[in-house]
């Protein structure tokens, strides 16, 4: 298990503080957050490339602060995955055993099996220059893996890649930490990523660890504005807490009915997803636990599979649906025509001012 | 794409290259006016010829070997780190090109009439007028291009490369050795070849400390300042020639070398 608790790195004026989580072994922790947040600083003080001002980083009981680089164990794949460009596809592959002088019966069954499930058995003798981006991942993989490492990094492996080819090396990771037992800390800016392949998150912003825990509850439920925008969420309004239920919105002239506990009296903010946003037909029945809106739909963007909407309520508040493609056809949906729409209230959450 | 197709600014940088090349061969050239085989036969096997290619070569090549033992590990921390003193050695790297190597050799005399030089002349090696002197005043002269093109070799290795390799187990040594030096092999060597070729031709920094003494400080360099002073314009023309033929040779084995590891 790593454990971190209380870290503060830092690197010349940026400082990363304090950060606390925690990855259970076999699972993957994601840490996500926009470029400058302090993902590379956490990185650079695991790895042990950056020195730690404070706090602790334990591997499986070891205080990992102490101990140089060679020594913690850790399998490393970074942006650009570090391939050895004069080295051969072997040569790289084999590089943690003949740096660690391991014989090759104790490696080579891993080596063997993990060949197999990467299917780049066939490219041992081929240089790096002559790799597909594909195949390069997948040896950068082998080759951290094949270390038997306590602990995988991933920093944004998969950035470079096509949508199929990085949803491809998902599946790949997913099958080689299910089969492997491999605790994995990915840090990537993509959302997509990281709730595919994390069973937890963390969000860092500007340095501070601003939400961490499990992946559908940070989906949810963000801590924070900051968070809240950085996950993408458009639907966020100041409201204020009157009677426990309801929510009065200025932005939507109405009160709004709501389920989240967190609610007092207070100043706040009410977001929601634009996927939980129902889109109504005016005689469907009203429900006790949903808000009712409505207003014109000022652009409609045809996203494929599905449409992201804009809805102007008469009171100027501008709400972003997310609906299936079909959804435009069957409701009659179209740039300039009235609309009406439902806020679910067990989908509305709260951030405190 | 033919010359005419080309517009004026680009016909016109063609043409400043070529000029580049006719300044330096129809340099080259002009010494045949005065070429004597006969002469050129005799310069090249006389003794006093063949000690001062002998000691040119053995200068050049300890000289390299020392620039190359002190400018790897500095370039290396100047690539790599952040320390106290790093700007001001960034800096001094630069000393040998601003100044005169007649003001670097004078230097470096002035040095040794110090108290702090007299000691070192009595106690550990005598450099003014000796070959340590040729040497010394060799290897100040090209330590700072050493380390400058060196640093830029290193540079040129991605940091990450070495974090990688020590993920994998790699100590810090074990590291530089099997990724950062062989990366930086091109850069290593193009830098050994002109550090090399430089201290071979070097003169005005190893005439003030070392002198000119036939049969005894007398490099290549100072060979043909002594022929001429001489008016031995023939003999002067064949040391020249010497000199030319073996760095041509040098330059050329260099680009080999270095067309070769760039396929490899």
């Amino acid at each position: 298990m790593l454990e971190i608790d209380g870290l503060i790195a830092q690197v010349g004026h940026f400082r990363l503080g304090e950060v606390s989580l925690a990855v259970a072994p076999g699972s993957c922790h994601a840490v996500v957050g926009p470029s400058g947040s302090g993902k590379s600083t956490l990185l650079g003080a695991i790895l042990g490339t950056l020195p730690v001002l404070r706090g602790y980083i334990r591997l499986a009981g070891e205080d990992l602060t102490a101990l140089p680089i060679e020594r913690r164990q850790i399998g490393y794949v970074p942006q650009q995955l570090g391939l050895f460009p004069h080295l051969s596809v072997r040569a790289n592959l084999l590089y943690s055993a003949r740096a660690r002088r391991v014989p090759e019966p104790v490696y080579g069954p891993l080596l063997a099996r993990l060949l197999e499930i990467t299917g780049i058995g066939g490219l041992l003798d081929r240089r790096i220059q002559t790799l597909s981006g594909g195949e390069r991942q997948r040896v950068a993989l082998v080759r951290a893996l094949v270390a038997k490492p306590r602990l995988v990094l991933l920093d944004e492996p998969f950035s470079a890649l096509n949508e199929s080819l990085r949803r491809e090396l998902w599946w790949l990771v997913k099958e080689l930490q299910q089969e492997q037992g491999l605790t994995v800390m990915l840090v990537t800016h993509d959302l997509t990523e990281a709730y595919s392949l994390a069973d937890q998150i963390t969000v860092l912003i500007d340095g501070r660890q601003e939400q961490s825990g499990d992946k559908a509850a940070i989906y949810r439920r963000p801590a924070s504005l900051a968070v809240a925008r950085f996950l993408g969420l458009k639907n966020l309004f100041p409201a204020r807490a009157q009677t426990p239920g309801l929510l009065d919105c200025p932005a939507f002239g109405v009160q709004l009915r709501i389920k989240d506990s967190k609610v007092e009296g207070e100043e706040l903010w009410v977001g929601i997803r634009a996927e939980h946003v129902a889109v109504r037909r005016p005689n469907d029945p009203l429900r006790p636990d949903e808000t009712r809106l409505s207003g014109y739909f000022e652009r409609i963007l045809d996203l494929g599979d599905s449409a992201m909407l804009h809805l102007r309520t008469p009171s100027g508040a501008l709400l972003e649906i997310r609906c299936r493609h079909r959804l435009l056809r069957s409701y009659a949906i179209q740039e300039g025509k009235m609309g009406i729409v439902g806020l679910p209230a067990d989908e509305l959450f709260v951030i405190r001012s | 794409m033919s010359l005419k197709t080309l517009g004026f600014g680009v016909r016109a940088s063609i043409v400043a290259a070529l000029a580049v090349l006719a300044i330096y061969a129809g340099l080259i050239l002009s010494l045949l006016w005065f070429l004597d085989p006969e002469i050129l036969r005799r310069t090249l096997w006389s003794a006093r010829s063949l000690f001062s290619i002998r000691l040119s070569l053995y200068a050049a090549t300890l000289v390299t070997l020392l620039a190359l033992a002190l400018a790897i590990p500095a370039a290396y921390a100047l690539a790599r780190y952040r320390f106290w003193g790093k700007e001001a050695t960034e800096i001094v790297l630069e000393f040998p090109l601003i100044i005169s190597p007649a003001a670097l050799g004078a230097t470096i005399l002035i040095f040794f009439n110090n108290p702090v030089g007299e000691w070192i002349q009595e106690n550990i090696v005598y450099f003014v007028f000796n070959v340590a002197g040729i040497v010394l005043a060799q290897l100040i002269t090209v330590l700072g291009l050493a380390v400058r093109m060196l640093k830029a070799a290193f540079e040129s290795v991605p940091p990450e490369l070495e974090t990688v390799a020590q993920t994998l187990g790699a100590g810090r040594t074990y590291a530089f050795l099997t990724v950062t030096l062989p990366l930086a092999k091109n850069g290593l060597l193009a830098a050994l070849i002109l550090i090399w070729a430089k201290a071979l031709g070097e003169f005005g920094a190893t005439l003030m400390v070392a002198g000119s003494m036939a049969m005894r400080t007398e490099t290549l360099p100072i060979a043909i300042f002594m022929r001429l002073s001489s008016a031995d314009i023939e003999a002067t023309v064949a040391l020249i020639l010497i000199l030319v033929v073996i760095g041509l040779t040098a330059l050329l084995i260099a680009r080999r070398l270095l067309a070769g590891s760039a396929r490899a």
